[in-house]
């Protein structure tokens, strides 16, 4: 057929790939962490900012996560909390009580939360997008609920602590450097991953569905799976996060880790500030809104209880109106206006 | 003879008590451009969807290179080679042209790199290899059909079914697409077209299906069945007869 | 006997609960095809206004409706023209911010009060009835009794006035309404101010029922979710009736397992109405748009 020679005509040609691919995009990657690293290491003395840093590292990541499937797929979740919660209960029993150290637990951590993922979303992946949401945000009640309920998993409304025992086998560490470093680490994994998936069919099949679903399937795309799959990775990465996350405050009741407020919705918050649907969106909006967060709480929270819930939900108002870009859409757009 | 590509034998679809399209039987050859006319709502669009799967049939079969593919999924016809356009143009808008591409190229070629080759590839054929990095949200009318053309080529598919791709378009851009088709089908791919242009069908189709009323009225080349009088009247109504 | 009359009584009434908030959220996502996640931020402020007109002007809160309702249509259709116009070709964006409305309110609102628990007598709400063997607080069995007055009156407005018809237009199909010279963004503004003028009102006919908090609104909003699915998208009777399903629901699940997994059990009956028959129990127009009736 004469669509060969073209085909090997263009086969033939220098060959520039017209895509950016994981390797090629590696690179900034790389710079991009080594940049978070700097910044760790400005402040390594300073324990407030530190502490404000590794939180901000923390939410870069769990954010980043939740953009897989809520930014890249399209799919608004605000059933997260509870793969955090998972993650976090997952790595703390198995810590506490079989005695395995939180670097492994944060392995079935990741597995438990994605499989709870994929078992709670198969149903209401069927629903478009608000009813999707709020079937979600009924996931996150339910495990408060049953969180509450199970006592013997999450020690009920009195909360569950990890006794401090200090040593690098069990993630517990005395000083905040080691945990701004940890959160650093995660954040880069969660990177990696996002990079990796956008860089592969499933984030192109994830955007695809996101787009238009009817014309995914005319493409060959089983939407369902795609959507399952996308959820098990940012429910997996998720988990991690709250397995760490649970080992640096040693202190939670199901309440705080499932709270929609400071969890579920923020990572949403954090990717829409940024940017959704982009690579670096979550960790530009999380280094923006925690520590604007944490300032909000220093100085206003002592006056006006919930004052920074109260900046935060103008910032996701606003946000939604006029900048629905994000940071990252925003940079580019003026990047793009320089260069005219 | 060879077995047909596609074989649609006896299909009926009902809507409650509405029969969209009734005991269609109609078969398509490798290598054929078959046109699909008839007034609006004569149910072309209907038969379409039970072809590619957005619709089960109430009665009938659709037979695909031997294999009835009467109840699966979309996306199980399009793995099988089912490649179609849609009538209000489905492109990603938020992913560039090559993008869009590799969405369909993916399917059959895995690695980022393979479905980038293979979306080049297409562009290409279609043209669209200028516009590679722009997003599809912002090409013209004529563009964006020519890419939902290389999304499905993209897929490797057996068989493409156009939907009404000429619509909207000016006669330049009409010529253009024509010109596409006609070598794309001179090429070897083959095309069950729905085309509302009676010069475009006459130009470039080998036979020609009327569908009327869900109901399929003729068939034959384009100038048999543009001449019989029953199509005539489908389309312009019963002359008058002056008392 | 009794046990089980006075749980299917528990359970009427608090249909008749479910279904009054419910109304609104229906209307709204069967007119305009926007789901409020706010909605319940607004009979939370329905039930901190009544407590305000209470506190101010003396006032008994059946009689406070005559002020909030009002009020709170207003707020709703300046929050809708300010906020949701502006997004109406933007459906995840509208997810954000109605979501941060209900962040915002409830917030607020918790700020202002700085946490302290009201409530609102009334001279009713100690009296209780006596109905086939169960004893039925009066408060809550004029809730149930408003909840029917007003599916009845939205009923008769939607069918009979002019406002319902067009109203009902352009639910059916907005750009045919257009084309027919009706005003859809001035209908999308009005449907808003009544689909929150209706939370208000709820939120008043609640007062004597339940202590004030600013968390309340997000008790309602998940049951009122699964009423508007279960029975409504858009019928005003199906809200009606899928309030009393999910209130049995509810309070049978409540006392014959576990009143603290009474919410889990309610939705796990969603979810697995949701796998059996996805449109809906009672099926409604709009389903698929909603991705109910899956592909």
């Amino acid at each position: 057929m004469a669509s060969d020679t073209v085909a090997s005509a263009v086969r033939s040609r220098p060959a520039a790939l017209p895509v950016k691919t994981f390797l090629s995009e590696l690179p900034l990657a790389v710079l991009a962490v080594a940049m978070l690293g700097g910044l760790v290491a400005l402040y390594s003395g300073d324990t407030f900012t530190l502490n404000t840093l590794a939180t901000a590292l923390l939410f870069a990541g769990l954010s980043s996560a939740w953009n897989i499937i809520g930014g890249f797929g399209g799919q608004f979740s605000l059933a997260h909390s509870v793969f955090f919660a998972v993650g976090a209960y997952t790595t703390a029993n198995l810590y506490l009580k079989a005695g395995l150290s939180p670097w492994f637990g944060l392995l079935p951590a990741a597995a438990l939360a994605a499989a709870v993922a994929c078992l709670l979303s198969w149903p209401v992946f069927r629903l478009r997008g608000p009813f999707f949401a709020i079937a979600t945000m009924a996931f996150t009640e339910v495990a408060l609920a049953l969180g509450n309920y199970m006592e013997w998993l999450t020690g009920g409304t009195r909360g569950m602590s990890i006794p401090f025992r200090l040593g690098f086998g069990n993630m517990i560490f005395r000083d905040r450097l080691s945990y701004a470093m940890l959160m650093l680490g995660y954040t880069a994994l969660c990177l990696l991953v996002v990079l990796a998936v956008n860089r592969s069919r499933l984030g192109y099949y994830l955007q695809a569905v996101r787009d238009n679903e009817q014309a995914a399937r005319a493409a060959g795309i089983s939407v369902l799976r795609v959507k399952l799959t996308g959820m098990a990775v940012s429910a997996a990465l998720t988990g991690i996060g709250g397995g760490l996350f649970f080992m640096q405050v040693r202190v939670a009741d199901p309440a705080a880790l499932l709270s929609l407020f400071d969890f579920g919705v923020k990572f949403a918050l954090i990717a829409l500030i940024g940017g959704l649907g982009t690579i670096y969106g979550p960790i530009l909006g999380a280094l923006v809104v925690i520590p604007l967060e944490g300032w909000l709480r220093a100085t206003l929270g002592g006056m006006l209880p919930g004052a920074n819930l109260i900046v935060l939900s103008l910032c996701l108002i606003l946000a939604s109106l006029f900048m629905k870009q994000g940071i990252v859409g925003a940079l580019s757009a003026g990047l793009r206006r320089i260069r005219r | 003879m060879t077995a047909p590509l596609l074989d649609v034998q006896g299909v009926s679809k009902r809507f409650g008590g509405l029969v969209a399209v009734n005991d269609v039987s109609f078969s398509v050859q490798k290598g054929d451009l078959v046109s699909i006319i008839g007034p609006n709502g004569a149910g072309k669009t209907t038969l379409f969807n039970l072809l590619t799967g957005q619709l089960v049939p109430s009665a009938g079969q659709v037979i695909f290179e031997g294999q009835d593919i009467g109840a699966l999924s979309p996306n199980r016809r399009a793995r099988l080679g089912l490649g179609r356009t849609f009538q209000i143009s489905q492109t990603l808008t938020s992913l560039t042209v090559i993008e869009n591409a590799m969405v369909g190229a993916f399917l059959h070629h895995r690695g980022l790199k393979a479905a980038a080759r293979r979306a080049e590839e297409v562009l290409h054929l279609v043209g669209l290899s200028a516009r590679a990095g722009v997003r599809a949200g912002i090409l013209t009318l004529s563009e964006r059909r020519r890419l939902e053309v290389a999304r499905a080529l993209a897929l490797d598919p057996r068989i493409v079914l156009l939907d009404e791709v000429m619509a909207g378009l000016n006669p330049t851009e009409v010529g253009e697409l024509v010109e596409l088709v006609e070598r794309l089908n001179a090429e070897g791919h083959t095309f069950l077209v729905i085309e509302h242009n009676l010069k475009v069908v006459r130009r470039f189709s080998r036979r020609v299906l009327v569908i009327e009323r869900g109901a399929k009225l003729a068939e034959g080349t384009a100038d048999e069945v543009l001449c019989d009088p029953r199509v005539i009247e489908a389309y312009v109504g019963r002359p008058r007869v002056r008392a | 006997m009794t046990d089980l009359a006075n749980v299917i009584a528990v359970g009427i009434l608090l249909g008749g609960i479910y279904a009054l908030v419910s109304v609104g959220l229906n209307l709204i996502f069967g007119v305009i095809r926007i789901v409020n996640f706010a909605q319940g931020e607004f009979v939370m402020l329905g039930m901190y206004g009544t407590y305000a007109v209470y506190n101010l002007l003396h006032l008994d809160p059946y009689v406070a409706v005559l002020l909030v309702l009002p009020v709170l249509f207003v707020v709703g259709a300046v929050i809708q023209r300010l906020i949701l116009a502006p997004l109406r070709t933007e459906p995840s964006m509208q997810i954000f911010a109605t979501f941060g409305l209900l962040m915002l309110l409830e917030n607020v609102v918790l700020a202002v009060t700085r946490g302290t628990a009201y409530s609102v007598p009334s001279p009713l709400a100690e009296v209780s009835v006596a109905i086939l063997g169960a004893q039925i607080g009066l408060v809550r069995l004029l809730a149930l009794v408003a909840a029917t007055v007003v599916a009845v009156a939205l009923g008769v407005f939607l069918k009979r006035s002019m406002l319902g018809r067009a109203i009902r237009a352009v639910a059916q199909d907005r750009n045919a309404a257009r084309l027919v010279g009706i005003d859809v963004d001035r209908i999308y503004m009005l449907t808003f101010g009544i689909g929150t003028a209706l939370a208000g009102l709820a939120g008043c006919l609640l007062t004597p029922i339940y202590s004030l908090s600013p968390q309340i609104g997000t008790n309602f909003i998940l049951p009122a979710f699964a009423v508007v699915v279960l029975g409504g998208l858009g019928s005003v009777l199906g809200a009606y009736v899928g309030g009393f399903i999910v209130g049995l629901t509810e309070s049978f699940a409540g006392y014959y397992l576990d009143p603290a997994l009474k919410h889990a059990v309610l939705f796990a009956v969603f979810i697995a109405v949701l796998i059996v028959r996805p449109s809906g129990l009672l099926g409604q127009v709009g389903a698929e748009e909603v991705g109910l009736r899956g592909e």
